[in-house]
């Protein structure tokens, strides 16, 4: 069944190993070249240069000592003749009544330039206005009155040349970005290009228009000295102590309460924190102030003037309507606050008048007479107030809306002006009528409201007006509103004595 | 006191006279009665105005010539009486009664 067989070996090969297979070749990178070169920091050589120190020799004025007989034979014979024409002139009536009338003759205001930025973000007001020292230049600070939180907004500060021949009504001659919205601006009383400005953020700014590279100088900055709210007005101060370049100070207000003072001024490029004041409410008089309102809180300050004669004398206006007189020679230090700055806070409220209802828009003294100033508010009134008794001495209703500034006219003592929330610009003139307007005008596009409002106290004709469209206006004033009548201060004189009786 | 003083004196003298100067023909200041800045003031301007007053006096009739020159203005008359080598002004307020 079972036998042996022998079955033949198979053999396999191994076919996973291969043989390898060599082959040479070659690479060669290319030459590297290498260049060989000698270099040698530069020897600088500092020579200094000096001319001599030229001495101009301030020579005494001395006329010369002439006593020679042609001199007095010159006044002998020119004696005679000066003599009758002397004696006739004081007896001469051929100049009687006679004037000559150099002027072209104006009858009517005029609106002679409307200006407005391009480029300007949409929905800018015109926040503030300020005529340069020389009267040709016209700033603009763009902003809005009504945030809701953070201020995100692009503002511009613009001016205009209105002295120019060729101005461009659609373009600003120079603007300037500012990174929050601008709420005022002011120009050095004496250095022209010098300009001063407020920001919502509450930094107080200061630019040299004559850089327009860079005509940004010095900020107080957000910080511990410096507003924590809009800051609503700056102005500057004549110093009565200060000499030289700190002739003027600048004086910030702002709706935290405080009133501070810089020193500013063109050469040093910076801005220095020198005194500060805080508004209280206790200051209000007490049947206004409100219930719940705490005697130590802070009351927003929203127009400041200094008074003409004195100007250590101000008075301001704030949010809750209050109107003050106040001295920055006050010495009354406002206990503990939370508010912590390098100088001390002084309350500087002297004396309260009666107060608005709602926030004041503005306050000005008169140019004219010392006790005389003028205010106006959201109630819709302008009053003129005298520093000598609380009650207003005038008190004016235009019904034309909210009264957003009002200001003195600075050639004729009893003109004032005023611009409403319904696009007006109203001109008073007391001599006239102390009711009526005697110039009622439309300033605003599209009866918008009218914001501010600044006559040029160099060229007295010229009024400027900014509304919320962003708009700027120029007038031109008639004679009846820019030359002075003789005996009209006696108008002006007659309703501050009206307080007294 | 010399004679010249003299002589301005009584034109000083008149009613509402404010000031008198006299200038040479190089516009210097030589007598004066008002401050110095004022004086030079006058001097230089209104020499200045006298000669070419003069010129064109000539230049219309050449026979001619400037004897008398007063500037009535709102608030004064200021007479000129020029010469070859001197200037004489004098300055009133004629309204001055």
């Amino acid at each position: 069944m079972f036998s042996d067989e022998t079955l033949d070996a198979i053999e396999f090969k191994s076919s996973w190993k291969k043989e390898r297979r060599v082959r040479d070749s070659s690479t060669q990178t290319s030459e590297i070249i290498t260049n060989d070169v000698a270099a040698q920091s530069i020897d600088r050589h500092e020579i200094e240069v000096q001319t001599d120190e030229v001495y101009e020799k301030a020579t005494p004025y001395r006329f010369v000592n002439d006593k020679s007989q042609e001199l007095k034979d010159f006044l002998e014979r020119v004696e005679p003749m000066l003599h009758e024409q002397l004696e006739k002139n004081l007896h001469s009536h051929a100049f009687d009544g006679y004037d000559v009338n150099w002027h072209e003759e104006t009858k009517t205001v005029t609106c002679v330039h409307t200006l407005s930025h391009a480029d300007l973000e949409p929905g800018l007001n015109v926040t503030g206005l300020s005529w340069n020292s020389t009267g040709s230049t016209v700033a603009v600070s763009y902003g809005r009155f009504d945030h809701e939180d953070w201020c995100t907004h692009k503002s511009l500060l613009c001016t205009w040349n209105v002295d120019r021949k060729n101005i461009n009504p659609k373009k600003a001659d120079v603007a300037v970005d500012v990174s929050s919205c601008l709420m005022c601006v002011a120009f050095h009383p004496e250095v022209p290009a010098f300009i001063a400005g407020g920001t919502f953020n509450g930094e107080v700014q200061l630019w040299d228009l004559s850089q327009p590279d860079n005509p940004f100088l010095a900020s107080s900055g957000i910080e511990d000295d410096s507003h924590r709210d809009p800051v609503s007005r700056v102005v500057w101060v004549l110093d009565p102590e200060g000499k030289g370049k700190n002739k003027y100070k600048l004086v910030s207000i702002s709706g935290d309460g405080k009133i501070l003072v810089w020193q500013a001024s063109p050469q040093t490029k910076e801005i220095k924190l020198l005194d500060g004041f805080l508004l209280l409410a206790e200051s209000m008089p007490r049947s206004m102030r409100k219930g719940r309102l705490r005697p130590d809180a802070e009351m927003g300050v929203t127009a400041i003037s200094y008074t003409h004669e004195d100007k250590t004398l101000f008075v301001v206006g704030s949010e809750g309507g209050g109107v003050f007189k106040c001295s920055m020679n006050s010495s009354d230090r406002v206990a503990a606050t939370h508010i912590q700055l390098s100088v001390p806070l002084k309350n500087p409220v002297s004396f309260a008048f009666t107060p608005h209802v709602g926030p004041v828009y503005a306050v000005e003294c008169s140019p004219y007479h010392r006790n005389l100033f003028l205010t106006c508010g959201i109630d819709q009134t302008a009053r003129v107030y005298s520093m000598l008794q609380a009650k207003p001495v005038l008190e004016l209703e235009p019904a034309a809306g909210y009264i957003f500034s009002a200001r003195w006219s600075p050639v004729r003592p009893s003109v004032f002006a005023v611009v409403t929330g319904e696009g007006q610009l109203l001109i008073y003139d007391l001599v006239v009528h102390k009711v009526n307007p005697v110039c009622t005008l439309e300033a605003g596009s599209d009866k918008k409201p009218v914001y501010t409002l600044e006559f040029n106290l160099h060229n007295r004709q010229l009024l400027a007006t900014g509304d919320e469209l962003g708009d700027v206006r120029v007038w031109q004033l008639n004679d009846d509103l820019t030359i002075q009548d003789p005996g009209e201060e006696t108008v002006l004189a007659d309703l501050a004595d009206s307080a007294l009786e | 006191m010399s004679e010249v003083e003299e002589m301005l004196k009584r034109i000083q003298g008149h009613k509402g006279v404010i000031g008198i100067i006299v200038v040479n023909s190089e516009g210097i200041p030589i007598r004066t009665t008002l401050d110095n800045s004022t004086t030079v003031q006058y001097a230089g301007l209104i020499h200045n105005l006298s000669n070419k007053a003069r010129s064109v006096v000539r230049d219309i009739d050449p026979q001619n010539d400037l004897t008398f020159l007063r500037i009535r203005s709102k608030k004064h008359e200021i007479m000129v009486a020029p010469d070859k080598e001197y200037i004489l002004i004098c300055i009133q307020n004629p309204s001055d009664n």
